[in-house]
């Protein structure tokens, strides 16, 4: 059976993304693999704005940073489980995923690990400015992968 | 298989990869250029030198390239190297009053947030007036700025935050797409913002700013008369803010009976008041009390400082406590901003660069006020905010001379738009959260941010032509 990997994180969603992976893991009569990755580097980044710019204690950007990340995790359940029920409905073999940390490198192991023959991600929206300096992450993804990746503008 | 080929000129890539080493590389050049040219007429040695600093400590400060803290100790380390001043006076200047009235407010404000006493008004203020959507979000709004007033504006942004994300979960918001949930992280930011200029207590940043003034012209500004001075422009801020809010982001909800049973279920958990939260609460106030109506008499510092002693002898808080809360790159930061700023006025560069910059200008000093806000509203919106006033504070001294301006003025007009950060979140950790949040985008809280920046604008240029002339200050 083949292995599809449909790749979701804290800031990349996209309602076209899912409805495209569960078309084509039934077409393909193939496996789902859903994987919600939350994001730790903007985690990171505001505790360092909080501790370095704010001055603010530890214990309060903790805190802070913990709640945060709280949200992120039901946010990616919350997601994952409308994936896994459209699937359920339509008959599709699906499994789910929520890893933490940076999204490039746990792309890559999700699809190491699972055998992915074919993936789904999505990439960020950003200016034209942004874009000539900052290399998409999921574009990094689609050069490294080993299997074809369909990319997906973020809704 | 399709591979993507980064497209982008091979220098680009190089630069990017290798940005950190050359930007200090650059640095370090700039450095020795500007060090050994001949030094301009007009300008001492010493000034020539404490410019160039001046200018390396801009560099690191705005493109934060090593954290505010480990720039101010390198300016403190470069000025008796440098020959600027001498080392035991240089480190001196690190027992400024100010200094220690930020490290007095600081603890005080851990042993608050500790007790949990702070979480407790917040829920009992949201539970209580919080009860339509539109109350909800007015509430918000008023509770950040109120408990801006007390306690640093930033503290209070992450201590409501949670209790923030949590409505928005209640109400079934979902992020980026609903109107309510922008207002509420939107006002969460903007009432911390603006209550954060209103007193000594917000951001740290007024302090700083008195201190350079107190360093560098022996003018000082009590507690009481800071406040009295910016307050009105706070509340006609809070009116405004409150209208652009809803006018650019109108209420999509129409009841929050889901979050508020959220509310009440938290508060009933917190239990009833305890003995400590009561005498920290009673400390709190006396200590504000003094800071207002004493606070020349007996020192701002000195209160703090006492207060701070009174909560260790009531065991109202552990050391190990106050080190969980408290920031002290803080007191470096300021250390070394406050010694930056008295070096150059000392040595005579602030003034030479003010007659540089507009010896030749006729400007009226209304414009210069107004050119100075608006200035310093445009550098807090890509900076930090206690940056903006290190960067320039020095130079308000040489400008108040040139004009036959107050110099209390010109500290106002640094120190009060420093804090007004409506637009852009990397610059000030409330606008940064609310982003992160995912319920707003960064263009979400520019479009409204503009409108807030320049309305602030206005209001304190009003301020100065109408109000503070009552107070005597011109």
């Amino acid at each position: 059976m083949k292995n599809i990997l449909l790749v979701l994180s804290t800031s990349r969603t996209s309602p076209e993304a899912v409805e495209y992976a569960l078309a084509l893991a039934k077409k393909e009569k193939a496996r789902l693999i859903t994987l919600f990755i939350m994001e730790t580097e903007i985690v990171s980044e505001v505790f360092e704005i909080f501790s370095d710019i704010g001055f603010t204690g530890d214990k309060p950007s903790m805190r802070l940073t913990e709640a945060m990340m709280r949200e992120f995790r039901q946010r990616g359940y919350e997601e994952l489980k409308k994936i896994e029920d459209i699937a359920k409905k339509e008959g599709i073999p699906c499994e789910l995923v929520i890893e933490e940390g940076d999204f490039l490198k746990k792309a890559l192991w999700v699809m190491d690990k699972y055998g992915i023959d074919s993936a789904v991600a999505i990439k960020k929206r950003r200016s034209a400015i942004a874009s000539y300096f900052i290399r998409s992450q999921v574009l990094m993804l689609k050069e490294k992968a080993k299997c074809p990746v369909e990319i997906f503008q973020e809704e | 298989m399709n591979i993507s080929i980064d497209r982008r000129p091979l220098w680009l890539v190089f630069a990017l990869k290798g940005f950190r080493p050359l930007f200090f590389l650059l640095l370090g050049l700039f450095f020795w250029y500007a060090i050994s040219m001949p030094t301009p007429s007009g300008l001492s040695i010493e000034g020539h030198k404490i410019i160039v600093l001046f200018f390396i400590a801009l560099a690191l400060w705005v493109t934060n390239t090593i954290p505010l803290a480990i720039t101010s100790i390198f300016v403190i380390m470069a000025i008796p190297l440098l020959g600027v001043m001498d080392t035991k006076e240089t480190y001196a200047l690190f027992g400024n009053e100010a200094i220690f009235f930020i490290l007095g407010a600081f603890i005080l404000s851990a042993a608050v947030m500790h007790s949990g006493l702070s979480s407790r008004i917040a829920l009992t203020i949201l539970e209580r007036f919080g009860t339509t959507p539109r109350k909800l979000i007015l509430t918000i709004f008023l509770l950040g700025t109120f408990l801006s007033f007390v306690m640093s504006e930033h503290a209070v942004a992450a201590m409501i935050f949670p209790i923030v994300l949590e409505i928005a979960k209640e109400l079934d918001l979902k992020p980026r797409k609903t109107n309510y949930g922008k207002l509420l992280f939107l006002s969460l930011a903007w009432g911390c913002i603006i209550g954060g200029v209103a007193t000594f207590l917000g951001g740290a940043r007024v302090p700083l700013a008195v201190g350079i003034l107190k360093e560098t012209s022996g003018i000082g500004i009590g507690f009481f008369e800071y406040s009295l001075a910016v307050l009105p422009a706070v509340f006609i801020m809070l009116i405004i803010g409150f209208f652009i809010l809803l006018k650019v982001y109108p209420i999509d909800i129409d009841s929050i009976e889901r979050a508020r049973t959220g509310l009440v279920a938290k508060n009933k958990a917190l239990g009833n008041m305890g003995y400590e939260e009561y005498l920290i609460g009673i400390l709190m106030g006396v200590t504000v009390f003094l800071w207002a109506f004493f606070g020349k008499d007996l020192g701002l510092a000195n209160i703090a400082l006492g207060a701070v002693v009174v909560l260790f002898i009531f065991r109202l808080v552990r050391w190990r406590d106050v080190e969980d809360y408290v920031n002290w790159g803080i007191i470096l930061m300021y250390g070394g901003a406050i010694t930056l700023g008295s070096a150059l006025a000392g040595s005579g560069a602030a003034e030479w660069a003010t007659n540089l910059m507009l010896g030749s200008s006729g400007l009226r000093p209304w414009a210069i006020i107004a050119i100075l806000s608006l200035l310093t509203l445009f550098l807090t919106e890509g900076m930090s905010n206690s940056a903006v006033i290190a960067i320039l504070m020095p130079i308000a001294g040489g400008i108040a001379m040139k004009f036959r301006l107050d110099p209390k003025i010109i500290t106002y007009a640094i120190a009060m738009p420093a804090g007004l950060a409506f637009t852009l979140p990397m610059s000030t950790p409330a606008n940064a959260i609310a982003v992160s949040s995912g319920y707003l985008s960064v263009f979400d809280m520019a479009k409204a941010g503009i409108l807030v920046s320049l309305s602030a604008w206005i209001v304190f240029n009003l301020m100065v032509w109408v109000y503070w002339p009552m107070l005597g200050i011109r």
